[in-house]
């Protein structure tokens, strides 16, 4: 036991990779190496030939703290949480941990596919360091979590891929460590596994140990975590209140091509001429403003608006002039209205107008964001609201009278 | 683009702190932790050859087996070009002599891709790298022990002299050639993700390797200058060892001279027993500490 309390802490962490080719054998090593000793190559300077992953990344994280990391891909995300992991080194900076390491990470890696699932689960759990009589204590436990009783002596090799991930995340779900590290191992199994899997990690996350999670799914960031990080490049954007992250995980989407003076078009006001709450199903009126000052209009570039899902950071919606016939203001003030029809479930969406180039197919421009509110209107589940209408044609000689089952008039 | 690069050429570096290296007391107890790892990867290795392989124990028996006979086909022809008979000894000499090689070679050759082996491992999951190399070579000991059984047991029909209480010493030869080989293998599983034609390197050395070291020979047949170069090579004294004590019932402490038509050889003295233990511990220490310097970059070349 330690005596100190877990922990674990990052100071001024930086990773570097080395880019392009590497020489993995003497065959290739041996003549490159005389070609620079006799001067045929030139030494090429340290910047171009290495790219930081990470750049001076510190944080703490103590029990009871559950700390998210967000970004988009090439972040940095996954570099940092193998050197949490001791996977990698970093190029410069400390990290202290205080206490043994638990990662919800690729949780089958392990698994030898002659082996039968009770081999697999005794090499998998010594592997993400159990210790043998810790595994044959849960053994049962494991199995029964696995859902796959009776596979379990047989070998992994005929396991279906999610029978493959459900055992998987059974042995990682059975870790006791001080500190638990998670990431993205939502996406496992059926439906129901993956609830099942979810309601795990809450639970693991919410015992008190530190916690480190890295998902893109946002709702969940902002459902467990106590603090988050942003990365961006490797660098870190905004740290603080998940939603604090996330809203500017949301914007940096936004942030790109932005106040530089040169030739541009610029949003200047993103409205909703009714108010920005509406009950799902219902419209919306969204007006945006602005002014453009563009020499000559480049070929292909068209105005757009996206909706994305704070919850999530998806994009739900996007739309371009390029279906509307509505061209792209080259000169002078301009203002679009745009209606949308907000199928969606009740949350919170982000309506940003951008400028899309529709032949190289990525955003220019991008406007300020507005916040639009969906409240609940009829309850449904599922992504879209579908507005639907029940009529009963014939209800047999009986029918049952519960509670949930209280007819609505939708 | 500008963020301050703490390694980065040109700008002065400002002294970031790292992490001090691990002691090689350190990493021996985070070894002696992940002895349950090390339990079931041996496991693993050995369920995969045992089920699959048929033959199953026969199989421990096949490379020994194999070895002895080119040593024998070997022997044949050298006794028949010097017109001299080939007595029975020399056949257990062989059969004692070919259960160290082929423990050295057949875990050497699989050691050294041991690493890279598990490369899916390497990249995803923490646990001290030496367990790979370490589990290896202990994964190959039974055949060892299999192979010691069956050339005891066999070996008083073939010849005259029988065992003796010298035969322990094997136990003491056997624990320090398993020790000089992890120690090889943590050198050369680390090499061989730097440098992914090591194996075959490896595989050309062990070639050699049984007609450099005292497999196949007697030291007495290459003169006294022979004998003495052969018994420098490190693994020599492990193999002439086996000779010594388990087939001519010799105590390593002793001094054995045997002549020969150059002069007096000296087939063994104790100083061969410390020579390879020295090599032995020195591998080892180094070993571990190369292996461990290099394994922070093993994710990175898996």
């Amino acid at each position: 036991m330690t005596t100190k309390q877990p922990s674990l802490v990052f100071e001024g962490v930086w990773k570097r990779f080395r880019k392009g080719q590497l020489h993995d054998s003497l065959r290739d090593l041996i003549p490159a190496t005389f070609r620079r000793m006799t001067g045929r190559e030139p030494k090429r300077p340290a910047d171009d030939r290495y790219f930081w992953a990470v750049r001076d990344l510190s944080f703490d994280v103590k029990p009871g703290d559950v700390l998210g990391i967000i970004g988009g891909n090439g972040a940095g995300k996954s570099t940092t949480l193998k050197i949490l992991n001791r996977i990698m080194e970093p190029s410069a900076g400390i990290v202290k941990v205080n206490g043994t390491i638990g990662a919800l990470i690729e949780v089958s890696a392990g698994f030898h596919p002659d082996l039968t699932g009770r081999q697999n689960i005794f090499l998998q759990g010594a592997i993400m360091g159990m210790r043998k009589a810790e595994v044959m204590r849960k053994f049962d436990e494991i199995v029964d979590f696995s859902g796959i009783p009776e596979f379990i002596d047989t070998p992994v090799k005929r396991y279906s891929s999610g029978m493959n991930a459900r055992l998987g995340f059974a042995i990682a779900a059975h870790l006791e460590p001080d500190i638990l590290i998670i990431d993205e191992v939502l996406s496992v199994g059926d439906a129901r596994f993956q609830q099942k899997a979810f309601a795990r990690i809450k639970q693991m996350a919410s015992a008190g140990a530190p916690v480190v999670l890295v998902s893109h799914q946002l709702d969940r960031i902002s459902e467990l975590c106590t603090k988050a990080i942003l990365l961006e490049r490797g660098e870190v954007r905004a740290t603080g209140s998940p939603l604090n992250c996330i809203n500017a995980y949301l914007h940096g989407m936004s942030g790109r091509g932005q106040g530089t003076g040169e030739p541009s078009v610029e949003f200047q006001r993103v409205l909703a001429s009714d108010g920005q709450v509406v009950r799902s199903g219902e419209e919306v009126t969204i007006t945006v403003a602005g002014t453009a000052s563009l020499d000559n209009p480049p070929p292909g570039w068209v105005p757009a608006l996206c909706v994305v899902d704070q919850r999530t950071g998806r994009n739900v919606h996007s739309i371009s002039g390029l279906q509307r016939d509505i061209p792209l203001p080259v000169e002078g003030e301009f203002e679009y209205e745009i209606v949308l029809q907000m199928n969606v479930p009740p949350g919170t969406y982000h309506v940003m107008p951008f400028v899309w180039d529709s032949l190289k197919r990525q955003d220019i421009m991008t406007g300020p964001r507005l916040q639009i509110e969906v409240l609940e209107r009829s309850p449904f589940y599922g992504d879209v609201q579908m507005n639907s209408r029940w009529r009963a044609i014939k209800l047999g000689a009986r029918t049952s009278v519960s509670p949930d089952t209280k007819r609505q008039t939708a | 683009m500008t963020a301050t690069t703490p390694l980065g050429a040109g700008r002065a570096a400002t002294p970031t702190p790292r992490a001090p290296r691990p002691s090689i007391v350190q990493i021996v107890g985070e070894i002696w932790e992940s002895r349950d790892l090390v339990v079931q990867f041996v496991l693993r290795d050995l369920t995969l050859r045992y089920t699959q392989a048929v033959m199953g124990f026969a199989w421990a028996l096949l490379m020994p087996i194999l070895i002895v006979g080119a040593g024998m086909m070997f022997r044949v022809v050298l006794a028949t070009l010097a017109n001299s008979p080939l007595e029975g000894s020399s056949i257990a000499s062989l059969a004692a002599k070919a259960l160290p090689w082929a423990f050295f070679s057949g875990a050497l050759s699989q050691a050294t891709s041991s690493v890279i082996g598990n490369s899916n491992l390497i990249s995803k999951v923490y646990f001290p790298r030496e367990v790979l190399p370490l589990s290896t070579v202990i994964a190959q000991s039974p055949d060892l022990v299999v192979g010691l059984v069956v050339v005891a047991s066999v070996m008083p029909f073939i010849d005259k002299t029988g065992l003796s209480w010298s035969g322990l010493w094997v136990i003491a030869v056997l624990l320090l050639l398993m020790l000089f080989t992890v120690g090889c293998a943590l050198f050369l599983s680390c090499a061989n993700l730097f440098f992914r034609d090591v194996k075959y390197i490896v595989q050309v050395l062990l070639n050699f390797g049984v007609f450099a070291t005292p497999v196949f020979f007697e030291p007495q047949m290459l003169g006294p200058k022979g004998a003495s170069i052969m018994m420098v090579l490190p693994l020599s004294p492990f193999i002439q060892a086996m000779d010594v004590a388990l087939v001519h019932g010799h105590s390593l402490a002793e001094t054995i001279v045997v002549a020969s038509r150059k002069g007096d050889v000296v087939v063994w003295a104790p100083w061969m027993l410390a020579y390879a233990a020295g090599w032995s511990l020195f591998l080892i220490i180094t070993g571990i500490y190369v292996f461990r310097s290099g394994s922070s970059r093993f994710a990175e070349m898996a």
